[in-house]
């Protein structure tokens, strides 16, 4: 199984580099789009909705990789607003945090948000990406 | 009486005289001689008779007067013997002992109370009033005997006085003593009668009391008894106040009593507490409380306050005492404690979210480098310089990596104070050990000794007691003799409610002369070897701990190590 099209939001060009590299490398997705921040992934999001409005279909992402700690938006400002009514029409879409964090207080706060279906240690790598097919089957 | 009877006797012989010698002269100078003795014989009749009557008339007269007198004496005596009845049986009815002192003849009398009160028999008791004088206790003889003779001498309307007594073992009782005075028709003092009342019981209550006082008066805690009940819903008026009070609030104990308590209320009294004590008062119930108060001065000082009912015999509120304590120094330290522990709080939180924001910005860039290294594993390298190049990025890459992640460890255990138990089975933990660290088990084949038969199971952090075995072996295994087969010995023993775990292997040791104090400290190596990272024994003693275990060692250089890990196996 191949995911359409994937989402990675990260401040670091370095990460975002090795996660095309891995993904290309596990055919993991056949698109990934990759936002700096939560601001930028947001309007991403504002984008697809302006253009359904005009009746003009534009593929959204099945997956977002999102890091935590990101300037302008962080990780959870992100969540916050993905999660509201506003966004709503976007609520299938699942979210995994891929984050160097080691505060066991992260952890628990993402179990506060129903998108997030899991929480990892970065770096990206093959087996993390088998790992998930099997569990988006 | 016997004056009268001769009296009688008198009159009558001399009357019969006469009247004896007129009738013989007449008899003679009027009857013939023939006739003579026929008068003398009516003569002697007639005289018989005559004085016959007489001596009836004076004899019943007399008799008359001698059964009035009969009477008057046989009166007076019941009065005298029921006067002595009621007085003996009063002598005997009372407690009292009763003394009588003819003063001039100094004769001393007591009742039956000299004996069974103060223990003297009848032959003892002397009969003047030096034994009595003798008596008392010397240090109450002087005042004593003044006040005595200014009373015999007139001088005082009134005598009674309290002195020590010496009983008959020698102990010395406390006594009452009061007495009245009898005098002579020239108003002289001839006689003492006294009666003696032991007082000693209440002489110990009295010096018991006075004792108990004293807890109140020397008290350093304030001490104030008000009455039972309050008046517009205030704080009952004070009816005493003891000296600390005075000391604490500045208030002397006339201007304060018949007033409330509430005028020591100040701005910054706390109303809350001041409802609670109220509350406690309006139901007649303890209560403790803590509160500013004023002073006299209108300075402020902190005042803990017990506030408790007192009951009477029939179970009726009659006060409250209320115990206060100033603890304005107190509260300054537990201020500046509570001060000092917000500063500590702030201070661990702000490193320990230091901590998880360096290891984050290190751990970034750091897994980066080995996703990238994971890339570069998949490609084929000709150049064989480049590839010695990137094999040591790689390795160091890789330990940088370890290292960071035990420090993460380290952070997250000093993190977690309380962390979850369950029971586990010794033997399991072993296995997975064992299979973490196979590759080198089957390299150096080392002879392992387990015996888990005393213990087999301890309440433990599954996760935690695996790293600590974890280390322990690869430790064991990373110092190992060269010249012997490497040979652990771990087993499990019971003391107490404590499983105790032993790890012992035949390594090169540690010398604990040289380290004792640093073997469990951060960043302590004591062999250089290259891989070693100050971190194991560290990590393990914080797991231990953080499951409230205890660890010790004991090593010998070229011999061995033993750990002993202590558990509490109970929870």
């Amino acid at each position: 199984m191949m995911l359409d099209q994937i989402l990675c939001i990260d401040d670091d060009p370095i990460t975002l580099m090795l996660c095309k590299k891995v993904i290309a490398k596990s055919s993991f997705s056949n698109e990934i789009i990759t936002s700096q921040n939560g601001e930028e992934a947001l309007s991403y999001f504002n984008t697809i909705k302006y253009t359904n409005n005009k009746n003009k279909q534009i593929p959204q992402p099945q997956l977002i990789f999102l890091d935590l700690n990101m300037p302008v938006m962080g990780g959870w400002e992100f969540l916050d607003y993905f999660n509201s009514e506003e966004f709503s029409e976007f609520n299938t879409i699942k979210v995994v945090v891929l984050s160097s964090t080691i505060d066991p207080e992260d952890l628990e706060k993402s179990k506060q948000y129903p998108m997030v279906i899991d929480f990892l240690s970065k770096p990206i790598s093959q087996s993390m990406l088998e790992y998930l097919k099997n569990k988006l089957k | 009486m016997k004056s009268k009877t001769n009296q009688v006797i008198i009159i009558y012989i001399l009357i019969s005289m006469f009247v004896a010698i007129v009738s013989h002269k007449l008899l003679l100078q009027y009857i013939s001689n023939e006739k003579l003795p026929f008068y003398t014989f009516t003569r002697d009749i007639l005289f018989i008779f005559f004085t016959g009557i007489i001596f009836k008339l004076i004899l019943s007269k007399n008799d008359n007067r001698n059964i009035a007198t009969f009477e008057k004496i046989k009166n007076s005596n019941n009065e005298i013997k029921q006067s002595n009845e009621k007085y003996d049986i009063v002598a005997k009815a009372t407690s009292d002992t009763i003394w009588d002192w003819k003063i001039e003849d100094d004769n001393f009398s007591w009742n039956k109370g000299i004996e069974n009160i103060f223990g003297y028999k009848q032959e003892e008791v002397g009969e003047n009033s030096t034994w009595w004088f003798d008596k008392i206790h010397p240090e109450d003889s002087i005042k004593m005997s003044i006040k005595l003779y200014s009373f015999i001498e007139q001088k005082t309307e009134k005598w009674q006085d309290q002195y020590r007594f010496r009983c008959s073992d020698n102990s010395y009782k406390y006594v009452l003593d009061r007495g009245f005075l009898l005098k002579d028709e020239n108003g002289k003092a001839i006689r003492m009668i006294g009666a003696i009342q032991d007082i000693t019981k209440q002489k110990e209550e009295e010096q018991r009391l006075k004792l108990l006082e004293t807890v109140i008066t020397q008290s350093k805690d304030s001490i104030i008894i008000t009455e039972a009940d309050s008046i517009d819903a205030k704080i009952p008026n004070i009816i005493y106040v003891n000296p600390a009070f005075s000391i604490m609030s500045g208030y002397e104990s006339d201007e304060i009593i018949g007033k409330s308590p509430d005028l020591f209320n100040s701005p910054n009294s706390d109303v809350s507490e001041l409802e609670k004590l109220l509350k406690a008062i309006k139901n007649k119930e303890e209560c403790l409380i803590e509160t500013i108060s004023y002073t006299k001065n209108k300075d402020e000082y902190w005042v803990r306050l017990s506030m408790i009912p007192i009951y009477n015999a029939d179970n009726e509120l009659s006060h409250w005492i209320s115990i206060q304590r100033d603890i304005t120094e107190e509260k300054k330290q537990e201020k500046e404690k509570e001060q000092l522990i917000r500063e500590l709080t702030q201070n661990n939180k702000d490193l320990k979210q230091f901590s998880y924001i360096t290891s984050h910005n290190l751990r970034a860039p750091l897994s980066n480098l080995t996703g990238l290294l994971n890339l570069i594993e998949d490609i084929t390298i000709e150049d064989q310089e480049l590839k010695e190049i990137l094999s040591g990025f790689n390795k160091s890459t890789h330990q940088l990596n370890d290292t960071i992640n035990d420090l993460v460890k380290v952070i997250i255990i000093k993190d977690n104070p309380s962390i979850k138990k369950e029971a586990v089975l010794i033997k399991e933990i072993f296995e997975n050990v064992f299979s973490q660290l196979n590759f080198q088990i089957e390299l150096y084949k080392p002879i392992i000794k387990l015996n888990f038969e005393k213990v087999s199971i301890i309440n433990t952090n599954k996760a935690y007691i695996e790293s600590i075995l974890l280390n322990l072996l690869t430790n064991s295994i990373k110092y190992k003799s060269e010249n012997r087969k490497l040979k652990i010995t771990i087993t499990t023993e019971e003391i107490d409610d404590t499983a105790v775990l032993i790890f012992k292997d035949n390594g090169i040791g540690i010398d604990l002369a040289r380290n004792k104090d640093k073997v469990f400290g951060l960043y302590q190596r004591f062999h250089n070897y290259p891989d070693s990272k100050g971190l194991g024994l560290y990590l393990v003693k914080s797991q231990v701990e953080t499951m409230g275990g205890t660890i010790d060692i004991e090593s010998e250089v070229n011999k061995g190590t033993t750990f002993t890990l202590t558990f509490k196996n109970k929870q």
